[in-house]
């Protein structure tokens, strides 16, 4: 058996990976028939889309989201001696999520450049995600 | 609210205890635990104070209990543990105790020295009987027949006839790491003149004292002449050898030896005897002592107490000054009024003001308790200052969870902490001592909320055991940028890194709606992203936390009255602190939103513009981020300079105006306060009730006032506030490398050793078998590193953001807690 370094796939090893990814069911049966990495084969084949990420839809879920907890919560914490503590608890929390998920997804709103990949990722995404 | 947002109010009672009553009552109260003792005779030393022959008498009735228990240890037993409520028990029966305790321990001394002189008897019998049973038979064979052989020329020794030489004999045992010494210095100072014959017992001897068994080497020395026996006789002494008498006939060894084995039986049935009383004995000691010390124990806490109250003059009755819980009040009178019926009379408490900072006083349940812990390892809070643990309950574990957010190890932490806190009721659990456990166990609730949060935050980074997981469609299409770029595969075979631009239509598809997107961690330049993005989260975090902390400053300053703090410390602070600080956060956010990848090569960089922003200069190759921002940058930094001698000035100008303001107008105030309230000032803080606060506290203070001190303790806080702020800031940088840290490791791993093991075989079967080691070394290494090392690493340093950082906003940490008096510390 020969041993493989696995860091760097080499040509023979794009086209193992493109048989075995070949034998996945991914997308339609156009891919199956697809002949091995040639330089027309991808100009007349339909794209399947992929799906646009909406900006307001993630921030009116979210948002909604802990400012209930964080909001509306507190109106519903039993009386008893811990009261304070949990409307405390339930605040910070609501807090501390929601800013840090707005920073998240405000860092990528717009991006000022693009992910670097390798050849082999390219190849490897191109027919995995799409 | 509940009470864990400042400490409780803690009143000085004073007790009037009648001196028959003063014991049951000082026992009635460590029993319930409500009042913390201040010491009224601390001027005087601990052996001129009243109840200091009880407390003699107690410590001496433990050392007798210390020997007892040392007996019992020593004896291989247990003492069980004390059942049911064991009060203090009155003076009287100290003595019962005394006397019960002095007579066991007497018995079990006598029995201990009888076993002991019997174990020696015995050994010594033991060792004769051995000694004569052992075969020297060569020795003696020669002794008769050789008694006047050929041999005799050679042994013969210069000077002296032969004819009187008669063999004696010397048989004894001696040790045998000394047999080969006391050989070699008999043969150098009597050679010639002797035999002596070595040899082992066959069976090893139990040391009387030690127990240790020991295989004893017995001698027959067979000599000639009177002075080589004394010779002989010395030596053996000096060596501690036991020497016994040996009879030459075989006959009458024999009988001997039939005589000590008689004797050394009816030393053994003797010696069992003694030991089945000696294990009675024991038996009395194990039902008695427990109780005993603990009643003992409490005897002597409640005498301690007792000396801490001063005497009246009167001598009828103990005055005892103590903290007490205002909540606690009526049960403490309760308390005092039960104990002292019984003896007819009326123990009562009142309340007094008190000059001095009450005790903090903060009631936890085992939840809160170990938050409060970490608040108060810094510092217990000055009386009735905000106390910042409820918050800390959620900062805490976040801050922790944005330095080490996997999901991987957040989950397994998760688990760890709540293993714990669902068998925390087992008794095995709760009694282990183990002092790491006892740690790790105590804050089983904080790994409980560290791995929740960092499950929450290992999801928006999108790391789990370093991968990434793709829960939506990723926000960037390659298929995109492929085929608009023209990426044929012989390009891409030609071009090993190629960059997606999000310029080009398609390829980027909006944000990823939870979390960093999974595109990232393929790329090879993620770092890059990631480091923009978890330093200026970094900066957003810390600059909310900050003022989140000059805000509770704000609850400290309303509740003791110091309204003019809000006006001239809060308000400058806040402006200072978010007009710059916040400023940046602005910038960075405004950015975010704003700058698109359309203009990504002169998008306008923060860095610069904020350098620009303090030396008031222009970097033309700069662009603005939006129209005018250079003047409102100007009004900004002049703001925040202006509101530095505000604050340097502001409170001590203010407390130097009222000062005077009082001074000029003494006599009117002074009445008006006596007839307002009748009670004296309290400390500068203004703690206590409300009329208090009012307006009395400042009179007396205000006579004490020196400017000097004011004006420095200002210029101190505000040189540690503005040069705070800047380093403050950067110190949250913190969370970004750590987290940096954390996912770079956690990576390392995975490639080093799973993708490895993973790669590995093409056959299913090797690949199986390979993968369980190579998964155990995984295992245990993200456990040993990424887990212990890498949580304790994030756990200092968000306690050092909550520390420093934020509680130097607010906290001053200067209090001390109460300590009731209490027997449960005594009660283990």
């Amino acid at each position: 058996v020969r041993v493989r370094k696995p860091a760097r796939l080499t040509a023979s090893g794009a086209r193992l990976l493109w048989r075995m990814l070949s034998a996945l069911p991914s997308g339609g049966p156009e891919n199956l028939q697809r002949p091995p990495l040639g330089p027309s084969s991808r100009l007349g084949i339909p794209r399947p889309a992929m799906t646009a990420h909406s900006f307001a839809l993630p921030v009116i879920i979210f948002t909604t989201f802990w400012g209930l907890i964080g909001i509306a919560g507190p109106w519903f914490v039993p009386k008893g001696p811990n009261r304070g503590v949990i409307i405390t608890m339930l605040v910070a929390t609501a807090v501390c999520c929601y800013l840090f998920w707005l920073i998240a997804i405000l860092a990528q709103l717009n991006p000022l450049f693009g992910p670097q990949l390798k050849n082999e990722t390219i190849w490897y995404v191109r027919f995995l995600w799409e | 609210m509940g009470s864990m947002f400042r400490s409780e109010e803690v009143a000085l009672v004073q007790l009037f205890l009648p001196t028959a009553a003063a014991y049951t009552c000082v026992s009635q109260l460590g029993e319930l635990g409500l009042v913390e003792f201040r010491d009224l005779n601390a001027s005087v030393s601990a052996f001129q104070r009243r109840f200091v022959v009880d407390v003699r008498r107690c410590e001496e009735l433990e050392k007798t209990f210390t020997f007892l228990q040392e007996e019992v240890r020593r004896a291989g037993l247990v003492l069980p543990r004390p059942e049911g409520r064991l009060p203090a028990p009155p003076p009287r029966d100290l003595l019962r105790i005394q006397e019960e305790t002095e007579r066991l321990a007497q018995e079990l001394r006598d029995v201990r020295g009888n076993q002991q002189s019997l174990r020696v008897q015995l050994h010594q019998l033991q060792l004769h009987a051995a000694v004569l049973g052992q075969g020297h038979g060569p020795q003696l064979a020669t002794a008769h027949t050789y008694g006047a052989s050929e041999r005799t020329p050679l042994l013969q020794a210069p000077g002296g006839p032969h004819q009187d030489l008669r063999v004696n004999f010397v048989a004894g045992a001696v040790e045998p790491h000394k047999a080969p010494a006391l050989e070699r210095l008999l043969w150098r100072a009597c050679r010639g003149f002797l035999i002596a014959s070595f040899s082992e017992l066959e069976r090893p001897l139990e040391h009387p004292v030690t127990g240790e068994p020991a295989t004893w080497m017995t001698f027959l020395i067979s000599y000639w002449g009177e002075q080589i026996g004394q010779k002989i006789r010395k030596i053996t002494d000096c060596f501690h050898c036991h020497v016994f008498p040996f009879l030459e006939q075989e006959e009458a060894r024999r009988a001997a030896l039939q005589q000590l084995q008689q004797q050394s039986q009816e030393m053994q049935e003797v010696l069992g005897e003694t030991e089945r009383f000696l294990s009675q004995v024991l038996g009395r000691v194990q039902q008695l002592l427990p109780p005993a010390q603990v009643q003992v124990r409490k005897m002597k806490a409640v005498y301690l107490a007792l000396n801490q109250c001063s005497v009246s003059t009167t001598h009828k009755c103990l005055i005892a000054e103590a903290w007490c819980a205002t909540r606690d009040l009526p049960a403490l009178q309760e308390a005092l009024r039960d104990s002292s019926a019984e003896e007819g009379v009326s123990a009562v408490a009142h309340r007094i003001p008190s000059r001095d900072m009450p005790p903090t006083l903060i009631r936890t349940n085992r939840f809160t308790a170990s938050f409060q812990g970490i608040v108060d390892s810094y510092g217990v809070g000055r009386y009735q200052e905000v106390n910042p643990a409820p918050y800390t309950i959620i900062t805490f574990p976040f801050l922790f969870a944005v330095m080490f957010g996997d999901v991987g190890h957040g989950l397994l932490m998760f688990l760890f902490a709540l293993a714990m806190v669902l068998a925390e009721n087992r008794p095995a659990v709760k009694a282990a001592q183990n002092e790491i456990w006892q740690t790790f166990f105590g804050g089983r609730y904080l790994l409980l909320l560290m791995g929740l949060f960092s499950v929450y935050t290992g999801f928006i980074y999108n790391e789990c055991f370093s991968r990434a997981s793709s829960i939506f469609p990723s926000g960037w299409s390659v298929a995109a940028m492929a085929n608009q770029s023209g990426w044929s595969d012989a390009f891409l075979a030609q071009h090993t890194m190629l960059t997606l631009d999000p310029n080009v239509t398609g390829v980027f598809l909006g944000p990823y709606p939870f979390g960093i997107d999974p595109i990232w961690s393929l790329a090879a330049n993620h770092l890059s992203f990631l480091n923009s993005f978890k330093m200026k989260m970094s900066v957003i975090l810390g600059v909310v936390h900050m003022a989140f902390g000059v805000v509770l400053g704000v609850f400290n300053h309303m509740h003791f009255g110091q309204r003019h703090r809000l006006l001239l410390e809060t308000l400058p602070e806040l402006t200072f602190l978010l007009g710059l600080f916040g400023y940046l956060v602005f910038l960075v956010i405004y950015k975010w939103l704003h700058v698109s990848a359309a203009s990504a090569a002169s998008a306008p960089s923060i860095l610069i513009h904020f350098i620009n922003m303090f030396l008031f200069s222009h970097s033309p190759t700069n662009r603005p981020l939006y129209p005018q921002q250079e003047v409102v940058q100007a009004m900004l930094v002049v703001l925040a300079l202006a509101m530095v001698p505000v604050l340097l000035l502001g409170t001590p100008l203010h407390l130097l105006c009222r000062h005077r303001r009082r001074r000029r107008r003494p006599t009117g105030r002074k009445e008006d306060k006596a007839g307002l309230l009748g009670l004296p000032d309290a400390s500068v803080n203004g703690w206590g009730s409300d009329e208090e606060k009012a307006g009395g506290l400042e009179d007396e203070q205000e006579a004490e006032l020196v400017p000097s001190e004011v004006f420095m303790h200002q210029a101190i806080h505000t040189i540690e506030f503005c040069l705070g702020c800047i380093s403050n800031t950067a110190s949250y940088l913190r969370l970004w490398a750590l987290s940096l840290a954390h996912a770079q490791l956690s990576e390392v791993l995975w490639a080093m050793v799973m993708r490895i093991g993973l790669g590995l075989g093409r056959e299913v079967g090797v690949a199986a078998v390979v993968l369980v080691p190579i998964f155990a070394a995984f295992a245990v290494m993200t456990v040993a590193i990424l887990l212990v090392m890498e949580g304790l690493s994030a756990f200092l340093h968000a306690l050092r953001l909550h520390w420093v950082e934020f509680q130097n906003k607010f906290y001053s940490g200067t209090g001390y807690k109460l300590s009731p008096f209490t027997f449960a510390a005594t009660d283990d």
